[in-house]
């Protein structure tokens, strides 16, 4: 499974979770649903962290 | 045995209609296979079989049916649904015309529309799952209504912004 991220506007991160019974690629999705302009990257969902406790704390890197 | 309407390929060679006395009528698509899309008996029952392209057909007019409303009336339709989890690993366990939703941090998400809604006058319907009647009780809200996507947040009854268990999202046009 695979996520994307992008950088929020107040230095924070954005990750988009897609939908499996959307019938998109992650690229299609990442084109679609990435605010124009924002940079992004495609990761695996273990490279989220699952504690949320500081989610307003996660950067992109 | 039943009245019988195939559609024209290159099997029969052009529309064939097969004719009895049992008072049903199928209609069989130009497969060749012989597969009935749609029956209609003598009560005027209509079946439309399971797994053909027919189930997936569009209406352009306004479609009315009663189905225990009381009289036939004009159904409004769900435009776009999902169901996902806000804690832990954030997932989409269930969706239509969704393709994705956007984690923007604690209790800020944003559903994206597959296909766009028409204008933005929709009405979103929103939930909150708990998985336990001891969960923390909130609400959710919704707000930068567009065609393409809508904002949604999460709070606890003293308004601070919470991931919930389970968040549903509907939206109706």
């Amino acid at each position: 499974m695979k996520r994307i991220i992008y950088p929020t506007d107040d230095g924070g991160v954005a990750i988009i979770v897609p939908a499996a019974e959307c019938g998109l690629t992650i690229e299609q999705i990442a084109a679609k649903d990435v605010p124009s302009g924002k940079s992004y990257k495609i990761v695996d969902v273990a490279d989220i962290p699952s504690d949320r406790t500081f989610r307003d704390a996660w950067e992109y890197a | 045995m039943a009245n019988i309407i195939t559609a024209g390929n290159s099997t029969n060679g052009g529309t064939a209609i097969t004719t009895d006395t049992s008072g049903t009528l199928n209609i069989v698509t130009g497969s060749g296979s012989g597969a009935t899309a749609i029956s209609v008996d003598a009560s005027q029952a209509t079946v439309f079989a399971a797994g053909v392209s027919g189930t997936t057909g569009s209406f352009s007019g306004n479609m009315s049916f009663n189905s225990g409303y009381g009289s036939a009336a004009v159904a409004y339709g769900c435009r776009a649904w999902v169901n996902f989890n806000g804690t832990g690993t954030v997932a989409i366990r269930g969706s239509g015309n969704v393709t994705s939703i956007t984690d923007n941090g604690t209790g800020e998400y944003t559903v994206n529309f597959t296909s766009a809604i028409t204008d933005a006058n929709y009405a979103t319907v929103l939930g909150q799952e708990r998985t336990r009647a001891s969960s923390d009780a909130g609400f959710v809200g919704s707000y930068s209504q567009s065609t393409t996507s809508v904002r949604i947040n999460t709070r606890n009854i003293a308004g601070a912004l919470i991931d919930f268990e389970g968040v549903d999202v509907a939206v109706f046009r």
